[in-house]
């Protein structure tokens, strides 16, 4: 099942970076018991007890694991509890949690359906192969049939629907990083009696803060928690595993609609401020979605707020604070790293069957290679717009950003009047400058209440 | 193991098919994802949306500035049909406008 | 597959001066119209596509293909267009991924029921084996689902459903390979009839930057096609014509992709509900919503649209509860009065054709109906479609109305 690689150790205590992991339940993993600590992803714990593969791609059958740890990325999909394709990045462990991998035979551990991958070796082009003769093309539908989709049909149906909520509110801010949480507390400060939904898709608030390790002033997890408890304390309502799906514009003369732990919301606002961020990117490279290949902010949230060492000898691809800041933390963590900008030594190809072993490096027409039992990307993240999108806001392609940036005026207004975005979703810019941007626009917001 | 560059990880496409895609004239985002199907499988797009409009960009020669995003169709998450079936309380029923003219529906 | 360099059916340049026939909508009507002209000899053939191959109601339907109608022209076309669809890979070299797992229509009224009867009854008098259910031989052919609404159901194990964009690469591919021009972004400002043909304004967005620079010429054509589907009223406009026919939203929604267990398309006829398995393994579902009527093309979606699907697909099948929506979008019906086309030249316009007013089943109908109406245009037979369906039969008040049309 788990190939003999390094396997994932507690990170050290070090109070000031890391918490320590301590497991106090089990969850039934194909009728094995896996140790897990109650409220963590699915997948963390599955990864702290080495399970390596989660689930098979769906053409080729390669072999996957989760890459983004924050529910955007469809690598980690398994059954859980009963229900197909849940992103085990998000399940939370709780005792006896049922949790199975799907779309494989016989098994996800060794998938003789991977014999796609080499037979279709760079890619293919199903619209047109195996056309004639007919009965080869009606032969050839029948097995893509058969071997299409991910998981299986639930098993049962629930014995109730969940009731839905209709909310109207001053503000509705979607996103509780750093940028929606100083923008929350901005407005409640400067108008306390303006009601403040903020809605997180996480199962806590702090975004792209959770995974910034480090000590001292640079410490992520207590600068989300500082954040937090100012937003608690200047009375906004917070709702975690509430995930933002849609802005319907015709309904019921446009509402924000949210799925809160099942649940369906209807929200109406005054204002919609989007503080959405920024989702994980991979870099384009031979084997890019080999297990073991994982973002860095991944990374970063495995060591500082799930207590896991992803690697011993990890590769860190790609610049900027957080490469440094990571690369730091896992070496006081006593990581043998080895960090590569990502642009002058630039990732060629992975190796390594079910986990990464080796990733090549091209620097100067020179090929090297670097052994390691993990690679953390570093690729800015691309700004998450699909909503502001949705909501009327302009974006612009702006590489250096990360991507599509939300275009906003000085304050934070989109094209679209009463829509307001801030932080990384304007243009990746690091969690300070979320902050700070997050309260200026919220003041702005509150002066135009 | 055959070494692929995996551009759309959910379904499984490749930077080979996306290049393809452009060889036969679908240089449009729109085109290349309904071509390659990249960006329709359970991320609807989140991870392969920037590198795929940035390949085009350089494909085509336009600049970065004038690529846009494909269409953020809702819902950016998925969701359970159950918690859209359950979802009436709370304060009144969904509005709808009225009948389409002309046609009879099909009850 | 081997991937390699090679040229696709979009024409790069500028748009030819002079051409034969001028199709107006590159989608299926318009592409499967071009390759049958082309197949038969036409020389000179431009089709006009206004935005991408597939942006229009082509490339946003439900891939239903069924042989269950309520008249017999319908009955009869839908045979042959099963068969067309059967060697389309074959012919035309490229997969549509036709899967005939058959179409499983749920009554649950007495009314419902007896017009059931009489559909099926003529089905079988044209050749068509539907089969009439009990609500426990349904779940036979679905055991997921719920009958308890149920009264009566047919069955027809021939339907099927396929994959709509490839149908369109199809035929572009095929049509270009023949001489035939496509052009993309590229719309059709004026029409002018000259007496011997038409001069049409065109714009073409194209060079770096699509929609920066945009390219206006004229085409003198001798014959004009508007196939442009739920547009076709506005095409119609500019040669002066109103047509009775109007676009009206249909909402769709694909879920997560789940291995196979549903073979037929199920459809529940008091609330226009559909729901299949594509190839790919989402469930493909739409239902009728009301919807204001505003004249124009609509294609936001609406979260109404979710929750009526939800609600009643969950009724039929409860185990989809925990099924999840990936995405939903919107595409155009053309709507005409009587849920049947328009074809051929309108009075007093000669060399101006109609294929239009296919409300939500033009796709399905295409590969039969382009085939006749190729033929008619190189001199081949003139098909009874051309009288049955043909502009006036509105002004006549003789009509006869389809009643088999879903969403």
């Amino acid at each position: 099942m788990s190939p003999p690689s390094a396997p994932a150790s507690p990170a050290p205590s070090d109070p000031s970076s890391s918490p320590t992991r301590t497991p106090d339940c089990a969850i039934d993993f194909e009728g094995q018991s896996v140790p897990a600590v109650a409220g963590e992803p699915v997948a963390v714990a599955l990864f702290a007890s080495e399970v390596r593969v989660l689930s098979r791609s769906i053409k080729y059958h390669r072999p996957r694991t989760f890459f983004c740890l924050s529910g955007h990325c469809g690598a980690c999909l398994m059954r859980i509890d009963g229900q197909p394709n849940v992103k085990a990045c998000r399940a939370l462990c709780r005792p006896s949690l049922q949790v199975e991998r799907q779309n494989a035979f016989p098994s996800v551990g060794f998938d003789v359906l991977e014999a796609a991958d080499f037979f279709f070796p760079r890619g293919m082009d199903h619209h047109t192969m195996f056309t004639s003769p007919r009965p080869l093309n009606v032969l050839m539908q029948k097995v893509v049939r058969e071997l299409g989709g991910l998981g299986k049909l639930p098993d049962q149906a629930p014995p109730t629907l969940p009731a839905g909520e209709r909310l109207r509110v001053d503000v509705v801010i979607v996103g509780g990083g750093p940028a929606g949480l100083a923008a929350a507390t901005a407005i409640r400060r400067a108008r306390p009696t303006a009601s403040v939904l903020l809605v997180d898709e996480a199962d806590r608030v702090g975004g792209s803060l959770l995974s910034w390790p480090g000590a001292g002033p640079g410490d992520g997890l207590r600068s989300a928690q500082r954040l937090e408890n100012e937003a608690r304390q200047a009375g906004v309502e917070l709702r975690t595993s509430a995930t933002a799906l849609a802005w319907y514009p015709e309904d019921e003369g446009g509402l924000l609609a949210i799925d809160d732990h099942g649940h369906l919301v209807r929200v109406r606002a005054q204002r919609y401020i989007y503080a959405t961020g920024g989702y994980e990117t991979n870099l384009l490279f031979g084997n890019n979605d080999r297990p073991g290949i994982l973002a860095a902010r991944a990374v970063g949230l495995l060591l500082s707020r799930y207590g896991v060492m992803a690697g011993r000898r990890p590769v860190i691809v790609g610049q900027g604070a957080y490469a440094e800041a990571l690369a730091q933390a896992l070496g006081r963590a006593g990581a043998e790293v080895t960090h590569v900008d990502g642009e002058r030594v630039r990732a060629v190809a992975a190796h390594g069957n079910t986990w990464v072993r080796r990733l090549d490096v091209e620097e100067g027409g020179q090929t090297r290679r670097l052994r390691c039992d993990l690679v953390a990307v570093a690729a800015t993240p691309a700004p998450a717009t699909d909503l502001p999108r949705q909501h009327g806001a302009q974006v612009l392609l702006t590489p250096a950003g990360g991507g599509f940036a939300c275009q906003v005026r000085e304050d934070g207004q989109t094209e679209s009047p009463g829509v307001y975005a801030c932080g990384d979703v304007c243009g990746y810019r690091g969690p300070a400058a979320a902050q700070e941007d997050g309260e200026r626009v919220g003041r702005a917001v509150a002066a135009s209440l | 193991m055959p070494v692929k560059v995996i551009l759309c990880r959910c379904e499984d496409v490749t930077l080979a098919d996306l290049e393809h895609a452009v060889s036969l004239g679908y240089t449009h985002i729109e085109e290349a994802k309904r071509y390659t199907g990249l960006g329709t499988g359970p991320c609807q797009g989140k991870e392969c949306l920037v590198p795929t409009c940035l390949y085009l960009a350089k494909a085509t020669g336009e600049r970065p500035e004038e690529i846009r995003p494909f269409t953020a169709r809702p819902p950016i998450a998925p969701v359970a049909l159950g918690t859209l079936a359950g979802a009436t309380g709370g304060g009144g029923e969904d509005q709808g406008g009225q009948a389409p003219r002309g046609k009879e529906s099909a009850s | 597959m081997s991937i390699g360099e090679e040229r696709g059916p979009i024409a790069q340049g500028p748009v030819r001066a002079e051409t034969d026939v001028l199709i107006v909508g590159g989608g299926i009507m318009g592409l499967a119209l071009a390759y049958h002209l082309a197949l038969r000899g036409t020389r000179d053939v431009v089709v006009l596509e206004r935005s991408y191959l597939a942006s229009g109601a082509s490339g946003r339907n439900g891939g239903g293909i069924r042989m269950q109608w309520s008249t017999a022209t319908n009955i009869q076309l839908m045979q042959e267009s099963m068969e067309l669809c059967k060697k389309f890979a074959g012919e035309l070299g490229v997969n549509v991924w036709l899967r005939q797992g058959g179409y499983l229509f749920l009554a649950t009224s007495d009314k419902e029921r007896q017009r059931m009867e009489r559909n099926v009854a003529l089905q079988n008098e044209n050749g068509v084996e539907t089969r009439l259910l009990t609500p426990g031989e349904a779940r036979g052919v679905v055991p997921e689902l719920d009958v308890t609404d149920v009264t009566c159901a047919c069955y027809n194990s021939r339907d099927g459903i396929l994959f709509p964009w490839p149908f369109l690469w199809g035929y572009a591919n095929q049509a270009a390979a023949r001489g035939v021009e496509i052009h993309t972004f590229t719309g059709v400002e004026a029409i002018e009839p000259t007496g011997d043909g038409f001069l049409v304004r065109v714009a073409k967005s194209a060079g770096k930057g699509k929609g920066r620079e945009t390219v206006k010429s004229t085409v003198k054509a001798r014959r004009v096609i508007n196939a442009a589907g739920a547009w076709s009223p506005e095409v119609a406009r500019l040669v002066g014509i109103e047509l009775p026919n109007h676009p009206h939203r249909h909402e769709i929604l694909s879920t997560e992709p789940l291995k196979p267990f549903l073979t037929p398309m199920v459809s529940v006829l008091r609330s226009g509900l559909y729901f299949s398995q594509s190839m790919r393994g989402e469930i493909v579902t739409g239902i009728t919503v009301p919807d204001k009527d505003t004249g124009r093309v609509e294609m936001g979606s609406r979260l109404v649209f979710l929750s009526t699907l939800a609600r009643e697909i969950v009724r039929f099948v409860p185990r989809f509860a925990g099924v999840k929506v990936l995405r939903q979008w919107a595409g155009p019906y053309d709507v005409s009065p009587d849920g049947n086309p328009i074809v051929g030249e309108p009075p007093g316009l000669p060399g101006f054709y109609l294929c239009c007013g296919f409300v939500g089943h033009g796709f399905m109908m295409a590969p039969v109906v382009a085939k006749i109406y190729g033929e008619y245009l190189t001199g081949g037979p003139r098909h009874e479609i051309f009288d049955r369906w043909r502009l006036s039969r509105f002004a006549e008040g003789n009509l006869e109305a389809e009643e088999m049309i879903i969403g």
